[in-house]
Order: C-alpha cells, then sequence, then structure tokens
C-alpha cells in the first residue's frame, strides 16, 4: 500500500484537491490511533513524524510553495498576500471578480483544506499535541539520544 | 503603529489569562488564541511564514500582525508597555 504521505505530495503535484483532503485525513486517523492506542517506540515516532509533517511541513512549506507557483496562473493577477487575505476574509468584493475563474476556485479550495489542519484542535490542543507527548515520555527509551 | 500591553505566550493556558487587550508576543500562536481574540490588539511572533497559524489567524480577524520578531519572547515582559510599527516590523518598549 502506497504511503499516505507519499501520495499527498502526488496529488499536491497534480492539484488534486479530494486527495489532498483524502490522504490528509488517513494520516490524521493514523495519528490518532497510534496516540490513542497501546503504542510502541517505532510506532509513536510514525506519529510524531506524520505530526511534523501534517502540522508543519506540509501546510507551512510544501502548501506554501505550491501556492506560490500556482498563483502565477490566476487571471486577473493577484499576488499570494492578496489571495490569502481574499479568502482569509472571505472578502466579497474581490471574489466576485473570480466567480467563474475555475484556477482560482480550485486554488481555494486546496488552501482551506489546509488551513482546516492548522486550525485543529483535539482533547483541548492543538493537532492532539499533549496526548502525543504524554504517550512519547512514556515510551521513550532511557538511553535514548 | 500600535501601543498597548504585552503579553508573551509561554503556552497556550496563557491565553486564558488574558481579560484586558493586549499585544500578544509568542514565537508561535495557537489555536487557543480564539478565547482571548477580542482583546488581542496585535501579535507578534519570532517564526514567519504565510501558513503559520498567526498569520491564518490575523488575516481572518484583521489583526495587525508582525513575523519574524526574533527573541521578541525573551526581550520583551508581560505587562510592558510596548510599540508595534507594523509596516517597519518594529517592537519596543514605551515609556
Amino acid at each position: 500500500m502506497e504511503d499516505p504521505i507519499i501520495d499527498l505530495l502526488a496529488c499536491t503535484y497534480r492539484l488534486d484537491v479530494a486527495g489532498v483532503e483524502k490522504n490528509l485525513k488517513i494520516l490524521w486517523s493514523e495519528y490518532q490511533k497510534i496516540i490513542h492506542q497501546k503504542s510502541n517506540w517505532k510506532n509513536i515516532n510514525r506519529a510524531r513524524a506524520i505530526l511534523y509533517f501534517i502540522g508543519y511541513i506540509y501546510p507551512e512549506w510544501i502548501t506554501v510553495q505550491s501556492l506560490e507557483r500556482r498563483i502565477r496562473f490566476i487571471k486577473p493577477p493577484l499576488t499570494l498576500n492578496a489571495f490569502l487575505v481574499t479568502v482569509d476574509r472571505n472578502d466579497q468584493r474581490i471574489l466576485k471578480k473570480y466567480k467563474n475563474n475555475e484556477k482560482f476556485k480550485k486554488l481555494s479550495r486546496f488552501y482551506k483544506i489546509v488551513k482546516s489542519v492548522k486550525n485543529k484542535v483535539a482533547n483541548g490542543t492543538y493537532l492532539d499535541e499533549n496526548t502525543f507527548n504524554e504517550q512519547y515520555e512514556k515510551l521513550k527509551p532511557k538511553d535514548h539520544f | 503603529m500600535i501601543t498597548g500591553i504585552a503579553a508573551v505566550i509561554n503556552s497556550p493556558r496563557d491565553y486564558y489569562k488574558i481579560k484586558k487587550p493586549v499585544i500578544i508576543i509568542a514565537k508561535k500562536t495557537h489555536p487557543d488564541i480564539v478565547i482571548s481574540i477580542k482583546n488581542v490588539k496585535a501579535i507578534v511572533t519570532e517564526l514567519d511564514n504565510k501558513l503559520c497559524h498567526a498569520a491564518i489567524i490575523a488575516r481572518e480577524y484583521g489583526i495587525p500582525l508582525v513575523m519574524g520578531a526574533e527573541n521578541a519572547t525573551k526581550e520583551f515582559r508581560t505587562g510592558d508597555k510596548i510599540t508595534v510599527d507594523i509596516k517597519r516590523k518594529m517592537i519596543w518598549k514605551t515609556q
């Protein structure tokens, strides 16, 4: 079975927004499963990798690069900052200019899906980090360096 | 420019202590910031990224933001009166 991290990247290259959403959900479920059941050192580090990937590397590096590359193809042109402000503030004055622009709408859907990860809270903490930290500390070998 | 009282955030729990308007200073923000969002006059973060949580929240709520303020959480203390120059990305203590 293909690793969802690899498939997520491939979907990002294709801008397959449904695929991005699906793989983020798979990774989130796998992460939740690992941290909420009896785990081991190997698995908790898989969870750590998922947490770092979906919480930081994917949104803050890969997605930003993907948006920067694609925003140049939007007409009428707008900067990435203008795009982000427009979507985040739901600025209808600007959004109506792109009402029939499929590239803009697709990029907007992609951004909103990734943004939902950055706003995700579970069991009271961002990306359930408290549960992860507790499990990690329990499983960490005493001689780990 | 925005002048106000600094609230240095070291833990998500710190957001729950905010009862008056403040300028948040944090390495990065956390979703719990929404608890005190009505009292956030501006946000200063050490990290700088267009898709970091602070950037998203600042855009969504229209809050002034300065990112990339190195060592801001060490240089300022909660309760300091500070001024933030958003355009020049500068922060300093005010008498």
